[in-house]
């Protein structure tokens, strides 16, 4: 049943420049190699290559230091609890780390890879009941566990979020109420023609609908905009691949039909009162 | 005459002017609460680093405190070196090790520091005693309440727990002396507290006189940033951490919000701006006929404008009002949210009220309602009076 | 007559651009009006009668020639010499009464004195006797949607006395009214001549232009009849 396992072990690791190893006149094993994260390459200027020497521990003597070759930049995934963190990434082979950092045999953990088939529960269950002195888990309750900022920040969005809906709805109505009222001269014109209230009132709400309309679309135009430009910031600044903001279709739709809602009810409510007062006030306020 | 007419102006058309009020009352609150986001953080920060006098910390280089396992070797002789700067008057070494405390069948973790408690700066002592003999600790209330322990309990705290062998590394019984608030502590995070001496004599040989931070406070006067750099040459293994520069961290991790603030704000004064300009508009267009007269019986432009704008202004100053109210509701409740922001101390408010910075961000939305208002009355007064009067007799 | 002409008009045009075209609304008028007169100026719709009347107002400005009220030349003045030649040397009334809606029936006859900086106290207590004066009392409190048309163009017309003006002008005072509360307000107009205003009216109303010590007569721009009471 298991196609790969992977053991990881994390620990703080210092890493200084050092220059390239003399030339030896012995032959010394060649260094090992390490992969760093694309920012921490940036931020130390290091390119592939370099010599740099590692420590589990800062001011850790020579001899306990170990020299390594930057082997390989990677571009890290992209992990929501680490955005704003600002740590750097390095990956060592595993006994190396072991080595440097004192833990002798030990991981932190063991990723476990399944095959496509293989029924997740029962075999966390398998593996708990056998287990002496560790846990299994499936690897997505951890990833709930582990994005708790992102989770924090989410709600915090969510809150945000509702509170711009209703200071919006707000807004809106206020908008639509006034476009409506600006028209009351035009309202009276109509009715003294004798066109009926009800005929002017849905020509109102019509005309508010349309408002709604097109003030969505060019909403959803500003809001794109707006999208990309946070998606491009953040990215440069947390420099992670993570989407900060998406525009999907329900939250478009949702956008649409709240404010066409609105709009409505703002047109169906001012037209009501003005097509109820006589004309003749109208003009004359 | 002026305040008479804008007060009877704004009553005329009451569900516009409450709509409005309400709409600006909103974009207040959200401005309200955007300004103490974007200063309260780093004030509220800087407030939690002072409390307790600590102007520098010393931290594993290129590491924050506590922000990973490393350590400083050589206590002593850190300790030495410091002394021997006349501005530092106090020095704390703090070590910080994960205990493990079976209780039943469970295991309990939880944070432990090991301190001087003559020195310390990390927690108050809510009720009992300090940690005065080598056998004492003290917890806070989440762990006690996770032990289901109380001041007087014994409990066997160990270091280095192997699950594997069920077995510790190193293992005392200490008796619970207090309870304790951690002043950096997270929420729902259990901490424990001992002296340096009895956590080092559990943690093994390979971390003796080493310690996780170094809490400095100076003597009055001195220049904490001069010390910095005084010690940063002095000690090359450690990073020397002013409150500025903690600060300066704080900000960089946490800017997303700074922004997020900045630009919410900007918006939120950009609508209250839309909605008294399109009302103060829409008001004026009604009242073109009514404004023309005014002119033509001698009231003078400026007094029309004026006139007008004081309704801009009652309604932002209406709407600042109750939008003050609203914000510092809303703002606990964002709060509470982003206290549960992870790594982050209890301590922390997200959203921290500063008069001067209320006042100005509420005082920056009537000036903008003030503003509003100018153009459209402006434009209104302006208008030819002949032309004006014609256009309201036909219509 | 100079020596006395309170209103002085010499070659006055008016143009207009309405669109693409040009619509010479005054084309070069002469007229002097005495100090305590009682002038009707009529005519068809469209004769610049009204625009004559804004000129005089000081609410308009000719395109050519000059206009001289109460001895001073008004062509010409910036917008706040206007304004407070208005405030303080002419009164206004229109057809459409056009009282402030929010203010009561006090308020909008002490508004023009508010804006003279007239005492609070006192420019209530004239208030009060100029609504007493036009015989309105007993409704002082009254906004104007409370009041007969009658009653608001009286209101108005003590407004337009407030601040003591010497010249009176009104465009079409009786139009919305019936024809008894217009003979009212015609009455209301002679006090106000015989008490010492100059008074200058544009009407189609021929009892309230028989009620003029003169009556104009304008067509297309340009004054036509001139007739004095005999």
């Amino acid at each position: 049943m298991f196609i790969s396992a992977i053991a990881a072990l994390s620990a703080v690791l210092l890493v200084q420049d050092s220059t390239p190893a003399q030339p030896a006149a012995s032959p010394a094993p060649a260094p090992r190699t390490i992969a760093i994260d694309e920012a921490f390459a940036e931020a130390a200027n290091l390119n592939v290559g370099d010599h740099v020497t590692i420590s589990a521990q800062p001011g850790t003597e020579a001899a306990k230091a170990e020299s390594v070759v930057v082997g390989a930049i990677f571009r890290r995934g992209a992990d929501p609890s680490e955005v704003a963190r600002g740590d750097f990434k390095v990956r060592l082979h595993l006994d190396q780390l072991q080595r440097i950092s004192g833990y002798g045999d030990r991981v932190d953990r063991f990723a476990i890879a399944t095959t496509d088939s293989a029924d997740i529960a029962p075999t966390l269950e398998r593996v708990n009941r056998q287990a002496f002195g560790f846990r299994a888990y499936h690897s997505r309750d951890i990833a709930v566990e582990t994005s708790r900022t992102f989770l924090v920040v989410s709600r915090f969005h969510r809150a945000i979020g509702v509170i711009t809906i209703v200071a919006s709805s707000v807004f809106l109505l206020c908008i639509m109420v006034l476009k409506v009222e600006e028209r009351r001269r035009d309202i009276a014109a109509l009715r003294l023609m004798g066109i009926s209230r009800s005929s002017v009132a849905q020509s109102i709400v019509i005309e508010a609908a349309l408002v709604a309309l097109l003030g969505s679309a060019l909403g959803v135009l500003l809001g794109w905009a707006a999208s990309l430009f946070v998606n491009s910031h953040y990215k440069a600044l947390y420099q992670t691949p993570l989407e900060f903001s998406i525009i999907t279709g329900p939250i478009v739709a949702f956008a649409v039909s709240l404010s066409l809602v609105l709009g409505i009810a703002a047109g169906l409510a001012a037209s009501l009162r003005l097509v109820r007062t006589p004309p003749l006030t109208l003009f004359g306020r | 005459m002026k305040l008479t007419l804008a007060k009877a102006s704004l009553i005329r058309h009451r569900s516009r002017t409450i709509l409005a009020v309400l709409g600006v009352a909103i974009a207040a609150a959200m401005l309200l609460d955007m300004v103490m986001l974007a200063s309260g953080m780093r004030e509220s920060f800087r407030q939690l680093l002072m409390s307790r006098g600590f102007e520098i910390r010393l931290a594993p280089k290129g590491t924050l405190p506590f922000d990973t396992d490393a350590t400083i070797p050589n206590v002593r002789a850190v300790t030495e070196v410091l002394r021997g700067n006349p501005d530092i008057e106090m020095i704390s070494p703090v070590m910080g090790a994960s205990i493990h405390i079976p209780v039943g069948e469970r295991n309990v973790s939880s944070a432990a520091l090991g301190i001087d408690p003559s020195v310390q700066g990390d927690y108050e002592l809510l009720s009992g005693g300090d940690v005065t003999r080598a056998d004492a600790i003290v917890a806070n209330d989440y762990l006690l309440e996770q032990l289901g322990a109380e001041i007087g309990d014994t409990l066997d705290v160990g270091t280095g727990y192997d699950p594997q062998t069920r077995s510790y590394t190193g293992q005392r019984r200490l008796v619970v002396t207090g309870r304790v608030r951690f002043l950096y502590g997270a929420t729902q995070q259990p901490g424990s507290a001992m002296r340096r001496e009895t956590l080092e004599g559990m943690v093994g040989p390979e971390r003796r006189d080493r310690a996780s931070l170094f809490m400095v406070s100076l003597r009055e006067g001195s220049d904490a940033e001069q010390v910095r750099g005084w010690i940063a040459a002095q000690l090359p293994n450690v990073t020397a951490i002013s409150i500025a520069t903690a600060i300066a961290q704080v900000d960089q991790r946490l800017s997303y919000f700074r922004q997020l603030a900045f630009i919410l704000g900007a918006v939120s004064l950009f609508v209250g701006f839309l909605l008294v300009t399109t009302l103060v508009t829409v008001s004026v267009n009604e009242r073109a006929g009514e404004i023309a007269v005014m002119r033509a019986i001698g009231v003078s432009r400026a007094h029309v404008v004026q006139q007008i704008v004081i309704e801009g202004v009652a309604i932002s100053m209406a709407g600042a009002v109750a939008g003050l109210a609203l914000g510092l509701v809303t703002a606990r409740y964002l709060n509470e949210i982003l206290s549960a922001f992870p790594g982050l101390p209890m301590a922390i408010d997200f959203f921290l009220f500063q008069p001067r910075a209320a006042w100005s961000a509420l005082g920056l939305l009537v000036v903008s309602g003030i503003g509003a208002g100018i153009y459209p009355a402006w434009r209104a007064a302006s208008l030819p009076i002949a032309e004006s009067l014609r256009r309201e007799a036909i219509a | 007559m100079t020596g006395t002409s309170i209103v002085s008009l010499r070659e006055v045009k008016r143009d207009y651009v309405l669109g693409a075209e040009r619509v010479h609304a005054l084309q070069g008028v002469t007229l002097d009006v005495a100090a305590g007169d009682y002038v009707a100026i009529a005519g068809p719709s469209g004769c610049g009668k009204s625009t004559l009347l804004n000129l005089i107002g000081v609410i308009d400005q000719p395109t050519a020639g000059t206009v001289s009220v109460g001895g001073r030349r008004v062509d010409g003045m910036s917008d706040r010499e206007a304004t407070m030649f208005r405030l303080h040397s002419i009164g206004f009334v229109f057809q459409r009464f056009y009282l402030m809606p929010i203010l009561s029936a006090l308020e909008n006859v002490a508004l023009p004195m508010a804006e003279a900086k007239v005492p609070a106290r006192q420019r209530i207590e004239r208030a009060a006797e100029l609504l007493d004066y036009v015989g309105l009392s007993s409704r002082m409190n009254h906004r104007p949607s409370e009041l007969s048309g009658g009653e608001q163009q009286r209101v108005a017309i003590a407004r337009a006395i407030a601040n003591k003006p010497s010249l009176v002008l009104a465009d079409e005072p009786t139009g919305e009214l019936d024809a008894h509360t217009g003979a009212e307000i015609i009455a209301l107009f002679r006090r106000l001549n015989t008490d010492g205003t100059t008074i200058i009216v544009v009407t189609h109303d021929e009892e309230l232009a028989d009620a003029a010590h003169r009556q104009i007569h304008m067509r297309d721009g340009r004054i036509v009849g001139d007739a004095f009471e005999v």
